[in-house]
């Protein structure tokens, strides 16, 4: 049975997580700070914040179609 | 000593990290019209079940009001004909559609709701991150040539 399309999108969030980890071990100077800051950070929140919509909404589509079975 | 790819680990970690950030890109679109995809279906096939229950529903009065016509005719006779069966079914009939009607409802709310979150999202994939992926190459681009670095495939 397929993932749920927000339990993908969580695991790709823990890649791009992880090579971010990986990148910062050799990426360190001023640049890195103001990638982290203005890029990053940003791009990490949206995409969880959208994650946790989709998921509270792929659980209610659930409830439906359970709560409808007759 | 050090090694030439050890002073040069910060642009090879910096094009491997692009490179996941376009995968990531690619792979979170799909995320997206899966998401979209499910709702879809939802939407679907709760208004195939009530279609169903709506002709059920019919089915069930039309049963229904026969037997009363034949009660009536019955009672005139002065015989007793029970209908309580045929209304239970009407009584069903009209509750499983009224559920699946307010599952409809919320459905439509939750989907409207989300749809905003998905666009935000849509726009960071389409528009920011292919921004921040040329961003990076620039980045890529500037420390290659300050080193003297022939710049290939970045």
């Amino acid at each position: 049975m397929p993932a749920r399309p927000d339990e993908d999108g969580d695991h790709l969030i823990r890649v791009i997580d992880s090579a971010w980890q990986k990148t910062q071990q050799y990426w360190r100077d001023d640049m890195a700070r103001h990638f982290e800051r203005t890029h990053w950070t940003p791009l990490l929140a949206e995409s969880r914040a959208y994650l946790r919509a989709l998921g509270e909404c792929m659980e209610l589509m659930s409830t439906a179609e359970r709560d409808t079975e007759f | 000593m050090t090694d030439v790819a050890d002073i040069h680990a910060d642009i090879d970690a910096l094009k491997e990290f692009r490179d996941v950030l376009t995968r990531f890109r690619h792979a979170q679109r799909e995320v997206v019209e899966r998401g979209d995809q499910e709702i879809a279906v939802t939407r679907a096939s709760l208004e195939a079940k009530a279609g169903r229950w709506r002709s059920l529903l019919a089915g069930r009065e039309a049963d229904f009001a026969a037997c009363q016509l034949a009660a009536a005719a019955a009672a005139e006779a002065g015989r007793f004909a029970d209908c309580s069966a045929e209304a239970s079914a009407v009584r069903e009939a009209q509750e499983r559609l009224d559920q699946i009607r307010r599952w409809q409802q919320r459905v439509e709310e939750e989907a409207g709701t989300f749809r905003g979150a998905a666009n935000r999202f849509r726009d960071l994939l389409d528009l920011d991150l292919p921004r921040t992926e040329n961003h990076l190459l620039a980045i890529i681009t500037g420390l290659e040539a300050a080193r003297g670095i022939q710049v290939t495939g970045s």
